[in-house]
């Protein structure tokens, strides 16, 4: 891999948030306010896979949605190509949607059930007008190609296919219009694990082919460990540890990321390692703790912590975290 | 809770306005002068012309619905043409009529229908389930003026063992209720069926048998309520497809009833009369739902949170 | 183990079928195994192995009327589950042998309090009444960990989380003591802070009641924290019947050792993860010979023809394949004698 300072930045997150109003029965009540993303920024550089990690309601698939403008962000921005996503016109963001494109967790729900193979490769081509008519049904040949599947699978509807091939039509899809970035949400959370491992290699092999950029979102840590080059760690909204792969996994500093590693049951028997088990559940977005917001669950938690909200800093080359203990755990 | 129904009661207020407006305006459009029907066959243009003027109608339209209104508000409906008495006394002396007999009938609509529907659901696709389904599929089809002639021959004239027609004895309301309720009671059958269906197959209800539960109990305790939710909802629709039966019921067994006296009044043009009851019935109708939106809440607490 | 103590369930020869339109499917179709007192023994495999039916049909609570228990026994301390007549079964439901089910958010009724939901089962069980029922049902929710289970008691499931509604079902699982406890992915919808918090709780409460635990799972890293021994499933067949230690230090079934293969390792870094090829037989269609050869690096003729039994490899491991068989090695030497025919 080359050196951060060799790699360009494809796309550029500056403090994005998220707040969703929920209505309220009450007549004269304020509304609620869910902070799903509050303040985060990140950026992704050209040909990496950054994973984004948390557990639900962390805000990880906000985000990725909030980058596709899938939900309006209610502030920050996001650069991608040097134009922020969230003030330009709607004619270039259409143009910019071919290069972001998105693998959703349920292949099933995001394929037109009533559309052959043929038609939902050929819709994706058309509506981002990245490929000409006439070259588009061997475009279609070569995309099968890359994803495994037999050439006839183009006259099949999608639930005609196993769960696995399905994923394989979504990346054909997400492939067509020759995308620079990929956002995987949970792509492979549903799959059984022999077929998650295909779907895997899959993604890594395109990547390599294509030059790809993954945005890799997913609460599974081996997963996660296996794709990326650096990985996010969020809670409740907002990041508490980035840092490359290696650093992240061998060397954790926060201690949310040290509950979280600890936490997953590795398949040997032998290996018994001490495991930090969390107390409670992750509290309600909607009334976030006050200061460190992993403050009530973490072990180490001090009056500073309840008071003041830690910021993101860089206690190693690239190794971020948002923790005003790690010096002293 | 209270906020509510408050806010709820707060909404009911321009759907009754809504109502004013269109019974009035709609009267205005039936064609007929109800100024000529009044003053009878060979009156003479001065009189139809003062009776036009005492009643008001040779006002602009916008002044007539405001003049409506005003009076509605003090509790005035205006005076029948027909009989000349306050339109709201007559309204008073048929509504309790007309009332207990959409109870009974809503009743019948409720517990045969529910019935029916749970019948059904316990052993879905078997004879028993086929069965009930036809004769709910049949309680839709039939129309209630030839059920309620059918139901009239057999158990009046037939059989006699019930009265024909007329209001004086309890035993008077079993026919017509029938007829009314049956064919709610069908559609009830088939949403409780369906709905109970969903709910069985549901995880909670292999916990519940996972927990060694009796099947009845499963039945009535654990599935019946979940199925219930939209169940509520269809009923009290219904109630305002049986409001509107009671006009054909109560004509069909000559019942003195809110329904007939509307039929009447509108093959009289007795236009305040008509205006009278349709406002009575429709402001019956807001009641119902708001009772229903209120007891739907009440019965599946999750709303409160959404 | 000096004396051998009665098991308290042995499943043998289970088979569970489908009728449906499209056929007849055979989720389930010839099991065995045994479960000891205070002993995990895990069921793994993925979707469609028939895991999920085989928990259900111990409980006899497979949809009916398409499915049905097509054959063999269940042994629940010598009483043969398979013929007891319904009421005497419902006596065993949630109080011999209790379950636990993958999704919290759906298998607690959503319109009757909590406390309610586990009391119901005390009540019926243990000939308690209201109050002491209810008591007893708040003590359980305090010994899963539910803090104030007072007031959690009086709650409707939507208002607790994912973690607290599963540790609610352990609670009423657990409410009569029973002497098996079938967890069937119990934390699987969970998330992982959670998952070890569930976990733990299975894992304690069952030391302190000593029953025994079938966790049926897919999470390979889920067996290896919590089981002793480990039967993997395939196409509704048993593939591997071995000990926990056993299944990951030397798996020997070709689907098991793909299987641990295919998993993204937490520890180290590979480039390339390995892979099973194709997919799962249809269940209604099931291939004649072996369910697994169709997609097995070893396949040899005798594979596609006959299933395999499950042959003993050594005391506590059984596997189903013909590679350990005794003519295997013959088998490949006729093999290349054909081959050697049909070149000359």
């Amino acid at each position: 891999m080359k050196s951060i300072a060799e790699r360009k930045v494809l796309l550029q997150v500056n403090n994005i948030k998220q707040h969703f109003t929920v209505k309220n029965d009450a007549l004269f009540k304020p509304k609620t306010v869910v902070k799903a993303v509050d303040g985060i920024s990140f950026e992704l550089y050209e040909g990496e896979t950054l994973s984004i990690v948390g557990e639900s309601g962390c805000g990880k698939s906000t985000t990725g949605r909030a980058i596709l403008r899938l939900d309006e962000p209610s502030a920050g921005e996001i650069y991608f190509g040097g134009e922020n996503l969230l003030t330009v016109k709607k004619k270039d963001m259409r143009k910019l949607r071919g290069d972001l494109q998105v693998i959703f967790q349920d292949p099933f729900a995001s394929l037109n059930p009533r559309q052959k193979v043929k038609q939902i490769l050929n819709e994706a081509m058309a509506t981002q007008k990245s490929v000409v008519k006439e070259k588009r049904p061997e475009r279609m040949k070569e995309l099968l190609e890359y994803v495994g599947l037999p050439l006839e699978s183009l006259e099949r509807y999608p639930h005609e296919f196993s769960g696995g091939q399905r994923q394989r039509i979504g990346i054909a899809r997400a492939l067509a219009v020759h995308p620079k970035l990929i956002i995987c949400d949970e792509a492979v959370s549903a799959l059984d694990v022999s077929i998650q491992a295909q779907i895997l290699n899959l993604l890594k092999q395109l990547q390599r082919q294509f030059n790809l950029t993954f945005l890799f979102i997913s609460h599974d840590l081996s997963v996660v460990r296996h794709v990326s080059d650096r990985v996010m760690v969020m809670y409740l909204g907002k990041i508490v540890e980035i840092a490359d792969k290696k650093s992240l996994f061998d060397k954790p500093m926060h201690p949310y990321t040290h509950a979280l590693l600890s936490s997953i049951p590795v398949p040997d028997p032998t290996i018994k390692h001490e495991r930090i088990i969390l107390k409670g559940d992750v509290p309600s977005p909607i009334n976030p703790p006050k200061g460190c917001r992993f403050h009530t669950r973490c072990p180490f938690a001090t009056d500073l912590c309840q008071e003041t909200e830690p910021e993101l800093r860089e206690l190693e080359k690239g190794h971020f975290v948002s923790c005003h203990m790690v010096e002293k755990i | 809770m209270a906020m509510f129904i408050f806010r709820r009661l707060f909404q009911t207020i321009p759907v009754i306005i809504g109502v004013t407006f269109v019974v009035f305006f709609i009267m205005q459009l039936v064609p007929g002068d109800p100024a000529v029907i009044l003053a009878g066959e060979g009156a003479s243009k001065e009189t139809i012309e003062a009776l036009r003027e005492q009643l008001g109608l040779n006002q602009p339209l916008i002044i007539q619905y405001f003049d409506y209104i005003t009076s509605l508000l003090k509790g005035d409906f205006g005076t029948s043409l027909k009989s000349s008495q306050p339109v709201l006394d007559e309204i008073l002396v048929r509504l309790p009529i007309t009332m207990e007999l959409a109870f009974v009938s809503i009743l019948i609509t409720i517990f045969l229908g529910m019935a029916a529907g749970i019948i059904a659901a316990i052993k879905p696709y078997s004879l028993q389930d086929i069965g009930v389904m036809l004769i709910a599929l049949l309680g839709i089809s039939l129309p209630s003026f030839w059920l309620g002639l059918m139901l009239m021959y057999f158990f009046s004239v037939k059989l006699q063992i019930l009265p024909v027609a007329g209001w004086d004895s309890p035993l008077h309301i079993i026919l017509p209720a029938i007829t009314l309720g049956v064919g709610g009671a069908a559609i009830v059958a088939r949403m409780t069926r369906s709905s109970m269906l969903e709910v069985i197959g549901q995880d909670y209800i292999r916990t519940a048998r996972a927990k060694g539960i009796k099947e009845t109990i499963i039945i009535f305790k654990h599935a019946l309520r979940n199925a219930l939710i939209p169940v509520i909802t269809v009923v009290g629709l219904q109630f305002g497809a049986l409001l509107g039966g009671t006009v054909l019921v109560e004509s069909i067994f000559a019942i003195n009833g809110l329904g007939r006296m509307i039929v009447d009044a509108i093959r009289m043009r007795d236009l305040p009369m008509v205006q009278g009851g349709v406002l009575v019935a429709s402001l019956i109708f807001v009641i119902v739902n708001l009772l229903v939106d209120i007891f739907y809440r009440l019965f599946n607490k999750r709303i409160d949170l959404n | 183990m000096a004396e051998k103590e009665i098991p308290i369930l042995e499943v043998k020869g289970l088979k569970t079928y489908f009728t449906t339109k499209k056929g007849t499917s055979k989720p389930v179709d010839g099991i065995d195994f045994v479960l000891n007192k205070g002993e995990t023994l895990g069921i793994v495999g993925e979707s469609g192995c028939g895991k999920s039916m085989t928990s259900l049909s111990i409980l006899r609570l497979i949809p009916s009327p398409s499915g049905k228990i097509a054959g063999g026994s269940i042994l629940f301390k010598g009483k043969d589950l398979v013929k007891l007549p319904e009421s005497e079964m419902r006596k065993v439901r949630g109080n011999d042998i209790s379950m636990i089910f993958q999704e919290p958010m759906t298998s607690l009724n959503p319109v009757i309090p909590v406390g309610e939901q586990i009391a119901e089962a005390i009540r019926l069980h243990q000939n308690l009444g209201k109050k002491a029922a209810w008591e007893k049902s708040v003590e359980m929710l305090r010994l899963v960990g539910i803090p104030s289970p007072e007031k959690r008691a009086k709650q409707e499931p939507f208002q607790l989380s994912g973690g607290m509604r599963q540790r609610v079902m352990i609670a009423m699982a657990l409410a009569c003591s029973p002497e098996i406890l079938i967890a069937d992915e119990p934390t699987t919808a969970l998330d992982v802070t959670i998952q070890a918090q569930i976990l733990e709780i299975i894992k304690n409460l069952q030391k302190q009641l000593g029953m025994g635990v079938i966790m049926i799972t897919h999470d390979l890293g889920v067996v290896a924290e919590t089981c002793d021994q480990v039967v993997v499933m395939y196409a509704g067949n048993i593939v591997e019947h071995t000990s926990s230690k056993e299944l990951f230090a030397n798996p020997k079934h070709p689907y098991t050792q793909g299987l641990l293969a295919s998993l993204p390792n937490i520890t180290e870094d590979v480039e390339e993860l390995r892979t099973i090829e194709g997919t799962i037989p249809s269940p209604y269609n099931l291939p004649k010979g072996c369910r697994f050869s169709s997609r097995c690096p070893h396949s040899k003729d005798i594979c596609s023809e006959r299933n395999p039994e499950l042959f003993e490899v050594s005391d506590d491991t059984k596997v189903r394949c013909w590679i350990y068989s005794d003519n295997w090695n013959n088998q490949s030497k006729r093999e290349e004698e054909c081959l050697n025919e049909k070149h000359s």
